[in-house]
């Protein structure tokens, strides 16, 4: 965290919507001085400047420069600490569109305010005591998050799942490390009942850790998204069934081969999966340059992709090429046996039928996308998706697996227990808690020693 | 100035902190309130035990003298958890009571610089800001001056012992409490708690059936706590065990509304680690029994000391319960069992060098501090005695890290988190006690003590005689390769390793491999079972000394003594009114407050960094 820190006082303005066409865009600014700094570049500037907290202000921002206006906004103005990074903060909503919010951006800079980095607004937010170190996170991820799912899911942190389900298993294993230590601290041969060590809570201990290890690639995917790429020959179907999935004639779609040169790409979701959608030029040599080039990039996508639909025309059939290529795939590609609708044979083993003119096997296949991807299990509640918790995860994991190891080798406990010890501390991490006084809490409220 | 230093107690905290003034060359007064009574051990008759033995081991290593007196007058000494691992092993000695206060005594008469005074401290005398310290008054109306004082009270200050309905101001049982301190720091605007702790009847050993015990022998070789390498030679007397039973439950509970405790007359913690009968019976219903050690209170003396029975109840119930234990029905009680409870120092008042931060050259230690044990207030004893000593030296305290000392650790978790229950110590407290162990002291801390003034070249010189040793055998039993068979009774296919290999066996241990190595035979049995140590639990090791050094990073980010929480907006109210209280004096420390969030500290560090250097 401290490496990127700049000054968290400074002056800061970014796009708080997407860049691109829309029909309205916030820009957000925050820091000292903020809605002096604004009403350099805003009329009337004295209605901005006096605006209470949670006032609107309509008006103009320009140009310092030659006084020429940018764009008409609305300003909303936080005074500190009602703010969502505590710091005084306007708002400006002007049209949407890049060259106004370009031109709004350009004029805020001329009044002093710099570029925010990454997550600098929420990273104030953090050090102003507006969020905690979770919260900052999910908050992160809700604003970056591709789909409702996502959000769902980074929602869900900040309401606490994964913290139950992390603290549950940390208490179980605060309950075998107290037995044990007290077991430990006491002289062996004046402890009249030595705890066992429960291996039984070990190792459900260790199920919950893999399981909820496993929810990271969900939540990352959830998160960012996968890339799912169309290939197949030429007139395959490839640029249909894009838009099918799509449900927009954005491709051009058309009879003469090789068509689609370049290559297109749209994000969809999949019931809530971010999916990358990417149309490719088809993989048939050509001596056309610009086709060829199409066709090359089209190879790499492929080879990028995390999921391919391989499209082969069921009014032609298999060709030798097909064969080659699917010979050589993985469970990365699903074989979709296109043009269902005049299919000159049955769908070879393994293909799905799918149809563009009659939206035949349209749900099967996106079905198929998602579970293998996801697989058919629901998913959990408590997902984790930030790098900081997998490591904490993976940690205390690994430590609890040489525990449970060296119990069964016998080594001493005192050295071991040192492994159990830290699980619990990454565990603690996550919920962000110190725990060694637990351990001498819990030692005491539950066995009677001492002399 | 009458002194340059004074220290109030003549208990384990006040000697070394006496001993230690005085070596670095303070003129320095300790005055207690009977001369007779300096180094008694109030409770239980014995020194060391688990992180206890380590704490007396590290006094020596520091150049305190907890070691070097019980090395002179044990009666028994054992290695404990010799079958488990490393950090859990420790030495413990039987004490002979008379002795060891006597020695104790002896050894403050003999120290240069060092005066011994009776009476009893009243109230402190502070200079006109009424911010610094400057010397004491007693009870017989005596003001003596000095540029600094350590407070040492044990369970004195303001103390009040019960046995059933008897009730009376008393310290420990036949002494008068020392009292009008408690009042007067009250007064100064410390806060000032109660704690309690109780300590068992002590029997007529000629009363008592030892046929019907079992017997607690002391190991046949006896080893020195201290690293000074002078021999011990002791008489080595057993201890025994008998236990109580559903009947002795029974007596309790039925007298149970006439302990103290229980009927509400006393109003201080006592600790969970050492719980009376009392309260074991009630808050453990369900044990059939409980152990009890019958252990010698000294040579020359009939009386027995009955540990694990501690019991406040009155004196005709407490001889009823005991009586039906086995080898105890015709048990004469020489004087009974009490409880104490007694005036302490919320030790979050205090800084890590245990100065308090209300006024200066104020240092406190000891069971003041909310401890309890011998050992915890010696080790105290002595860090207040060597910072108040480098304070009148203008050098900077000497604070011992969580790594490397339990007595780093006990100070830190004092001072950071305070207590409200007596403070023992335990190896599970030190997050690191792999790098802690008992046999590594010397290693850890002579170089501290000798810099601060208090250890000799000799004693340096021995310590690094010890890790040339270390490394030398160690590299012998790496070289040495073993031939197949060349040890009975291992398996098969040892051969062609080398010794060190060898010696990470579990089954091997390094009396194994002596016969092999002729060179190292005239080394001790403390080095030798040191390097065998190291060789067997170096992964662990290795894994601790990298955790260490994750932790010293945040150690190392010092928080300025005039650091302003005040302005933070990141934080929450109650952090910051922590922070203020506690004024830690690293990131680390400030990380170790309860209630201080992870986010805080982040807050923390962020500002830290981005102060001008
Ligand atoms: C009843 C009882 C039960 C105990 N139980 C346990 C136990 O279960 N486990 C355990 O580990 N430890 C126990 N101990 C505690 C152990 O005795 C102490 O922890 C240890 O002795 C503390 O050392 P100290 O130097 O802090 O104080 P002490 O050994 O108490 O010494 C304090 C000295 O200071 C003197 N003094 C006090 N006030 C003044 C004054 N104002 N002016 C002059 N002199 C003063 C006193 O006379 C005394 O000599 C018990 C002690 C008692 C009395
Ligand atoms: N009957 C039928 N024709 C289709 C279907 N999908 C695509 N086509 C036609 O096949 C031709 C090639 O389609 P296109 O999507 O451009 O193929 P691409 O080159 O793989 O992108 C077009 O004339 C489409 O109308 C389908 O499901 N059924
Ligand atoms: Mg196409």
């Amino acid at each position: 965290m401290m490496e990127s820190i700049h000054d968290p006082d400074d002056a800061i303005a970014a796009p708080a919507t997407p860049w691109g066409i829309s029909a309205l865009a916030v820009i957000r600014t925050t820091g000292c001085r903020c809605i002096e700094k604004v009403s350099t570049v805003f009329k009337p500037s004295d209605r901005l400047k006096k605006a209470l907290g949670g006032m609107a202000v309509y008006g103009e921002v320009f140009n310092p420069a030659d006084g020429s206006p940018a764009d008409q906004v609305i300003a909303l103005v936080f005074r500190a600490p009602a703010s969502y990074t505590g710091q005084d903060t306007v708002e400006l909503c002007c049209h949407g569109g890049i060259p106004s919010v370009r031109k709004v951006l350009d004029a805020l800079k001329a009044a002093g305010f710099r570029d925010a980095g990454p997550g600098e607004f929420t990273l104030r937010a953090f050090l102003n005591g507006k969020v905690d170190l979770t919260q900052a996170e999910a908050v992160n991820e809700l604003i970056t998050a591709k789909t409702r799912r996502a959000h769902d899911l980074a929602f869900n942190r900040l309401s606490g799942a994964l913290w139950k389900k992390v603290d549950e298993i940390k208490q179980s294993l605060v309950e075998v490390l107290s037995a044990l230590e007290l077991t430990l601290d006491y002289p062996e041969d004046e402890i009249e009942e030595p705890e066992e060590i429960s291996l039984p809570t070990l190792s459900s201990a260790r199920g919950k850790l893999q399981s909820l290890l496993k929810t990271y690639r969900t939540g990352r995917l959830f998160q960012q998204g996968i890339r799912l790429a169309l290939a197949g020959r030429t007139n395959a179907g490839k640029s249909s069934l894009f838009n099918l999935l799509l449900r927009e004639d954005r491709a051009i779609v058309s009879e003469i081969h090789g068509t689609t040169r370049d290559y297109l790409e749209s994000w969809i979701t999949m019931n809530g999966l971010p999916v990358l959608l990417l149309d490719t030029a088809g993989l048939r040599a050509s001596d056309h340059p610009v086709e060829a080039e199409g066709i090359r990039r089209s190879e790499e996508i492929i080879e990028n992709a995390d999921l391919v639909l391989y499209l082969v025309d069921a009014s032609r059939g298999l060709s030798a090429e097909d064969r080659e290529y699917l010979e050589k795939s993985t469970d990365r590609v699903i074989p979709v046996w296109s043009k269902a609708d005049i299919a000159a044979a049955e769908p070879p083993e393994g293909f799905l039928p799918v149809s563009t003119v009659t939206d035949q096997g349209r749900e099967d296949l996106e079905r198929r996308i998602y579970e293998s991807v996801l697989g058919t299990e629901p998913l959990d509640a408590a997902v984790i998706d930030s790098e900081r918790q997998k490591d904490c995860l993976t940690r205390a994991l690994e430590a609890l697996e040489r525990f449970i190891g060296d119990v069964g080798e016998g080594i001493p406990l005192d050295a071991a227990s040192a492994d159990l010890k830290e699980a619990v501390d990454a565990l603690g991490e996550i919920t962000g808690e110190v725990t060694s006084s637990d351990i001498l809490q819990r030692m005491f409220s539950r066995f009677c020693v001492g002399k | 100035m009458d002194y340059d230093a004074l220290v109030i107690g003549g208990g384990h905290a006040g000697i070394e902190a006496a001993l230690a003034l005085a070596r670095l060359g303070y003129s320095t007064l300790l005055v207690t309130q009977s001369l007779d009574a300096i180094g008694r051990l109030s409770c239980n008759p014995s020194i060391g035990g688990l992180s206890k033995g380590n704490i007396v081991r590290e006094i020596d290593a520091l150049g305190g003298e907890m070691a070097r007196l019980i090395d002179r007058v044990m009666i028994q000494f054992r290695i404990l958890n010799l079958r488990r691992g490393p950090a859990v092993r420790a030495f413990r000695a039987q004490a002979d009571k008379f002795s060891y206060s006597r020695l104790a005594k002896e050894t403050l008469e003999h120290q240069k610089d060092l005066h011994l005074f009776q009476d009893t401290v009243t109230d402190l005398l502070l200079d006109s800001s009424g911010r610094v310290v400057q010397g004491v008054k007693t009870e017989r109306g005596n003001t003596i001056s000095a540029r600094t004082v350590v407070l040492t009270t044990g369970t004195f200050m303001e103390g009040m012992i019960f046995i059933g309905e008897h009730t009376a101001p008393s310290g420990r049982l036949g002494e008068p409490a020392a009292l009008g301190l408690g009042t007067a720091l009250r007064n100064l605007g410390f806060t000032v708690g109660r704690l309690k702790t109780g300590t068992p009847a002590r029997a007529a050993g000629s009363s008592l059936d030892y046929d019907k015990m079992e017997e607690q022998p002391g190991d046949p070789e006896i080893l020195a706590f201290s690293f000074s390498g002078a021999p011990v030679n002791r008489p080595n007397l057993p201890c025994y065990i008998t236990y109580t039973n559903e009947e002795t439950h029974r007596i309790i509970r039925e007298n149970i509304h006439r302990s103290p405790l229980y009927g509400g007359k006393i109003v201080g913690k006592g600790p969970r680690y050492c719980p009376s009968i009392e309260d074991k019976v009630v808050r453990f219903p369900d044990r059939p029994r409980h152990q009890v050690f019958v252990e010698p209170e000294g040579l020359g003396t009939d009386e027995v000391y009955l540990n694990g029975i501690s019991s406040s109840l009155p004196e005709e119930v407490q001889e009823k319960f005991l009586r039906t234990l086995p080898g105890l029905e015709n048990l004469r009680i020489f004087r009974p069992g009490y409880a104490v409870e007694y005036d302490y120092l919320d030790p979050r008042q205090l800084f890590p060098s245990l100065e308090t931060k209300r006024i200066k050259g104020l240092y406190v230690a000891g069971q003041t501090n909310g401890t309890s044990g011998y050992e915890e207030a010696a080790c105290q004893g002595l860090m207040a005695g060597i910072n108040a000593a480098l304070a009148l030296n203008g050098r900077e305290p000497l604070i011992l890290s969580r790594a490397e000392a339990y007595t780093g650790v006990l100070i830190d978790d004092l001072v950071t988190l305070g207590t409200e229950e007596p403070y023992r110590m335990f190896t599970s407290r030190a997050e690191y006690r792999l790098c802690l162990r008992h046999d590594t002291a010397d290693l850890r801390l002579t170089g501290k003590g000798y810099r601060v003034g208090l250890q000799s070249s000799e004693a340096m010189e021995r310590m690094e005689k010890k890790r040339q040793s270390l490394e030398e055998i160690r590299e012998l039993l790496k070289q040495r390769t073993l031939k197949e068979g060349e040890i009975p009774g291992l398996p098969e296919g040892q051969g062609g390793k080398k010794l060190e290999v060898l010696l990470r066996n579990p089954q091997v241990s390094i009396a194994d491999v002596l016969p092999l190595l002729p060179e190292v035979r005239d080394f001790s049995r403390e080095i030798l079972e040191c390097v065998e140590t190291d060789i067997k639990y170096e992964g662990y090791i290795k894994r601790q000394e990298q955790q260490v050094r994750r932790f010293e990073k945040l150690e190392s980010i010092r928080i300025p003594p005039d650091f302003d929480y005040q302005p933070l907006e990141g934080m929450s109210a109650e952090s910051k009114e922590k922070l203020r209280l506690i004024r830690p004096v690293s990131l680390g420390q400030a990380s170790r407050i309860s209630g201080v969030r992870s986010s805080d500290i982040a807050v923390l560090m962020v500002l830290l960094a981005r102060r001008p250097k």
